[in-house]
């Protein structure tokens, strides 16, 4: 039969290289087609999808111990990871320990005069919005926890959340109204609110 | 050999020729237009019908259905007829698919950019027009499959597997995603409602790719290449194998479009672990057709057929390597939801079915009109320009998604978003939009020389419409194995073994899949307190539909720490049980809309910010490219349909108790009067029957039964009733100087240095005012606080106050550096 598909304008050498693969009877409207095998680079890759994929599934769904799915896990383990990162929301408050670092308490000195002083007082004896910090009544209580917690969520009584500062900052602030404004004695100390501690 | 003459059928080639070429330049003309806007959100016009949300599917929907659809139809009745030597089956239902395919795509851009739509990604047609795609794609599968029947050939050629495959396929797909119930003539509602909706539409959606896009185009290339190039297929086994992987695999791949979403992670895996598989079955097609070339690769340098065979056959591979590392999870994390997901489409649609297509059409025209190409050079120009145009369309996209996706990941060193304001994530990639028009245009600009060279070619010969063949009758074999013959060369000889077969093939995947998500109940944990959607609320979701918003917002919060803290609590599977169809979206142009009505998201908006922000976006983001929808506001709400609708959904799962149709009008017209009078109190006189009422309801419903007891939106504060002392602002230098030092003392921790606002209180600079904004309600503000802010009348005296406001009357406008996001209602001072 007359190969018509080649060209004749082609080398002949390249024709007899491959057209002794043609497959015989693999005739389509003058379509014809080799013999050749799949290359097997592109089996080899098939075939280390499919490992890949058992291995995968297996992984993640048959010996997933772990008590959450993985993409929730996988979650998890990133907020957790923030809050080392960032420190950010590394604080536990259940076992705050304040800070005694002297260069700490200084910034969060400026921090307090900064953020604070406007409704409590710049030191802390409170004024006509909030109230006094240096006294032993406290509204919301004074452990480390309570402290930190009102600092970072606000209270519904109207302090504002300060939710845009980070866990280490707090908690410095904390350490700096809990040790070095409670029982000092300012000027003007507004009359007690909340409990005593 | 006793040989039969016959006639092939030409002019419905022509015919379908012609039509792929008017609907190639209509689907890129709208898609250049769908660029353009996003680029220049002026040229949405103002007006529903040219509105990206509606623009955008008619561009999407006339590049898949219509251009490369009836591309699909030119190449498979020439070849088919070649191929098994035999006309088409029936003129009759050439006929029918032929003027059945236009109607249809006619119907298609008039619902379309009328507002009907299902809101579901390339099946947004509505029922009556999804029942003819039905009736007419039948009629190209049965004229098909008779046509394989009466062949005069022994074998089926591949080119016909590729055919088949995807004519089984589509109708399985179709149909399966296209079960609705109507409410009315053109409106009706999906039987399947959230995550299940989502599983079948990716189904859907993803195989549409596969075997619209795909499977027939390797059809196109395994006759159109081998013509053209003169040279035999390299590998007849590689044929075979990758043929049977692709189908079988593709079908399982859906769920890779829900990555990190509210889907069980054993879905996920399967969509993320058979895209990976497919890689070696997709790239089997691209070296069959790439070694087809071997020995013929001179001719190239000359062949502006061959060169877009080359391109299209190499941008298919590009794609099909993209598309398995776009469904691995950590790179979806980055790509989802940005414009990486459309360069890669627009590798996939310009290069593969726009380059195969041009070559086909242009090795075709000269067959059949008996004549020489009008121009190859300049087809070869138009070769070089849409190769260029491709690149100037997807690079700068590439560059956009990575830029953008970055930005909303990032944050400050204290563990907080660098980028809290979306749009200025929008901003900087505006530059790539422009780019992108550009490579548009040039690409369209391409397209113009084929028509051009595709008319010349037409005028200068004449077209034979029945051309006449001689082949020899089919001889009657055995239908049982010969000796020698191997299994498959068997089954290459038994066309209706063979479709079953494919059809085994394509229906496992989607199977295996769809069934336990609506069977296994344990896939979609209840949440008790989602509560379905209130009359007003449905009908603000189906406005939501109509106007495309899904094409520009997702509603889907992934569980990433820099989603949950720009948007709020990542989405629940429970969460969407109500929602027919489900509306997650693919891109976010926009932000995401799932917690909008979520008390305590940062996304969340008063009615007043809606109003005003549908009336004009850029009042209340500066350089925002949504399109503005004055109409919502002035048009009233249709609600005709509202017993209809409540009766379907609550056949459809949704708990309305009977009877309730009755009442349902009652519901909306007081839900939709307590809106109404909420933006009464901020001055915006809308009846509760306007469209944003409803609009507003629905973007206040998203996301609301989750949180915490079910709080509603913050309702826009009455004033409160304090006695207000007139105020005009003080001006001279000192006074101002005296306000700036308190304000730096007393105002600056919660509004900035510069008043630019931080994240506890507001911004002053700009003109939107939560507490309103004229001098007296500024002095009254800070003399007594508002509910959040302290009163400063008890710390500072009456002088003080009255400096200290005047300095902030004084910094309006000033422009500061990180403004925050305006907040409250707009005044015009």
């Amino acid at each position: 039969m007359e190969h018509k598909h080649t060209d004749p304008k082609l080398s002949s050498e390249y024709n007899e290289k491959f057209d002794h693969k043609l497959i015989e009877d693999h005739d389509y409207d003058g379509i014809r087609e080799l013999d050749n095998p799949p290359p097997p680079w592109l089996m080899i890759l098939f075939y280390v999808t499919v490992v890949f994929s058992a291995g995968y599934a297996a992984y993640y769904h048959f010996f997933w111990d772990k008590e959450s799915g993985p993409q929730e896990t996988e979650f998890i383990a990133e907020m957790e990871e923030a809050k080392t990162k960032y420190k950010a929301v590394a604080v536990d408050v259940n076992n705050i320990t304040l800070t005694d670092d002297a260069a700490k308490l200084d910034l969060a000195k400026i921090a307090f005069g900064a953020k604070c002083a406007v409704c409590h007082g710049a030191n802390g004896e409170g004024n006509a919005i909030g109230p006094n910090l240096t006294d032993d009544h406290w509204i919301t209580g004074n452990t480390p926890k309570s402290v930190f917690e009102t600092i970072k969520n606000g209270t519904p009584n109207g302090m504002t959340a300060f939710s845009n500062i980070s866990d280490e900052e707090i908690l410095d602030l904390s350490s700096y109204i809990l040790k070095k404004i409670q029982g000092s004695n300012p000027a003007n100390g507004k009359e007690p609110q909340g409990n005593k501690m | 050999m006793n040989q039969q003459k016959f006639y092939y059928d030409n002019k419905i080639v022509a015919q379908f020729t012609y039509a792929t070429v008017l609907w190639g330049i209509v689907g890129m003309l709208v898609g250049l237009l769908a660029a353009a806007q996003l680029a220049f959100p002026a040229l949405n016009f103002e007006i529903p019908y040219t509105t990206f949300g509606r623009v955008r599917p008619v561009h999407t929907n006339a590049i898949i259905f219509a251009f490369t659809g009836n591309a699909i139809f030119t190449g498979a009745y020439y070849s088919m007829q070649r191929l098994l030597k035999v006309r088409m089956y029936s003129d009759f239902l050439s006929k029918l698919n032929f003027w059945g395919w236009q109607l249809i795509i006619v119907l298609a851009a008039v619902t379309l950019l009328a507002g009907y739509t299902m809101g579901k990604e390339y099946a947004e047609l509505e029922w009556p027009i999804d029942i003819l795609i039905a009736v007419v794609w039948v009629a190209f599968g049965w004229n098909m499959i008779g046509t394989m029947i009466k062949r005069r050939v022994q074998h089926i050629y591949v080119a016909i597997w590729f055919f088949l495959a995807s004519f089984v396929a589509v109708a399985i797909l179709h149909i399966g995603n296209s079960i609705e119930i109507p409410v009315s003539f053109l409106k009706s509602y999906p039987v399947y409602a959230g995550v299940q909706d989502a599983v079948v539409q990716w189904w859907y959606g993803h195989n549409a790719v596969a075997f619209f896009l795909t499977t027939p185009f390797l059809g196109i290339m395994y006759y159109f290449m081998p013509k053209a190039a003169g040279r035999p297929v390299y590998s007849y086994r590689l044929s075979i194998v990758h043929f049977w992987a692709l189908i079988f695999i593709y079908m399982w791949a859906g769920p890779h479009h829900l990555l990190y979403q509210a889907l069980p992670d054993w879905a996920q895996t399967l969509g993320v672990l058979f895209s990976v598989m497919l890689i070696a079955p997709s790239w089997g097609g691209m070296i069959n057709g790439l070694l087809t070339l071997r020995g013929a690769w001179d001719k190239v340098r000359e062949s502006a057929i061959l060169k877009f065979f080359v391109v299209g056959v190499t941008a298919y591979g590009m794609s099909t390597f993209e598309g398995p590392m776009l469904s691995l999870k950590s790179v979806n994390a980055l790509s989802h939801f940005t414009d990486w997901t459309i360069a890669h489409v627009h590798i996939g649609g310009m290069g593969w079915n726009g380059f195969l297509t041009f070559g086909m059409i242009y090795w075709l025209m000269p067959k059949l009109f008996r004549t020489k190409l009008a121009s190859e050079k300049m087809a070869n120009t138009h070769f070089w320009i849409a190769t260029l145009g491709m690149l100037a369309y997807s690079v700068p996209l590439y560059w956009a998604a990575f830029t953008q996706t970055l930005m909303w990941k990032e944050f400050t060193d204290t563990g907080f978003l660098r980028y809290t304001d979306f749009m200025e994530t929008v901003t900087r990639i505006m530059p790539m939009y422009y780019t992108r028009v550009v490579g548009g245009t040039l690409y369209f600009l391409g397209a113009i020389l084929f028509v051009i060279n595709v008319f010349k070619t037409a005028k200068s010969g004449s077209m034979e419409a029945n051309e006449e063949a001689m082949a020899p009758a089919r001889e009657v074999i055995t239908t049982k194995k010969i000796e020698g013959e191997t299994t498959h060369r068997w089954i290459e000889r038994r066309a209706v073994r063979f479709t079953v077969f494919v059809f085994i093939a394509v229906f496992i995947g989607g199977m295996v899949e769809i069934i336990p998500i609506i069977a296994v109940k344990s896939n979609i944990p209840t949440i008790e307190s989602v509560k379905p959607y209130t009359p007003l609320e449905q009908e603000g979701r189906d406005l939501y539909l109509r106007e495309g918003c899904y094409n520009c917002h997702s509603q889907q919060v992934r569980p990433f720490r820099s989603e949950v803290m720009r948007y709020g609590e990542y989405s629940k599977e429970g969460e969407f049980v109500y929602d027919h169809p489900f509306q997650w979206g693919s891109k976010r142009t926009g932000p995401d809309l799932a917690r909008t009505g979520y008390k305590g998201s940062p996304i969340n908006r008063n009615a007043i910010w809606h109003y005003e922000h549908f009336f004009d976006p850029t009042s209340k983001a500066e350089g925002s490219i949504m399109p503005a929808y004055p109409w919502l506001i002035s048009d009233d709400l249709d609600y005709s349909d509202l017993k209809k609708k409540i009766s379907v959904l609550r056949s459809l799962g949704s708990p309305y108790p009977e009877g309730y149709e009755e009442l349902a009008e009652a519901d909306l017209k007081s839900q939709a009067e307590a809106i109404s009078a909420e933006l009464k109190k901020a001055g915006k006189d809308v009846a509760w029957n306007k469209e944003i009422i409803a609009m507003i309801a629905y973007l206040h419903k998203m996301g609301k039964d989750i949180s915490s007891g079910g709080e509603t939106t913050e309702e826009v504060k009455e004033e409160k009733p304090i006695e207000k002392v007139d105020f005009t602002k003080l001006t001279a230098e000192a006074d101002l100087t005296a306000g700036a030092d308190i304000f730096t003392k007393s105002c600056a921790v919660c509004h900035g240095a510069n008043g630019e606002g931080n994240a506890i209180g507001p911004n002053l600079t700009d003109d939107s005012w939560i507490h309103g904004g004229t001098d007296t309600d500024i002095y009254t503000t800070v003399k007594n606080g508002v509910p959040g802010m302290p009163g400063f009348g008890t710390q500072i005296d009456d002088s003080q106050i009255r400096q200290s406001s005047s300095f902030v009357i004084s910094k309006i406008g000033s422009n500061p550096a990180n403004p925050k996001d305006p907040q409250g209602a707009k005044i015009v001072r």
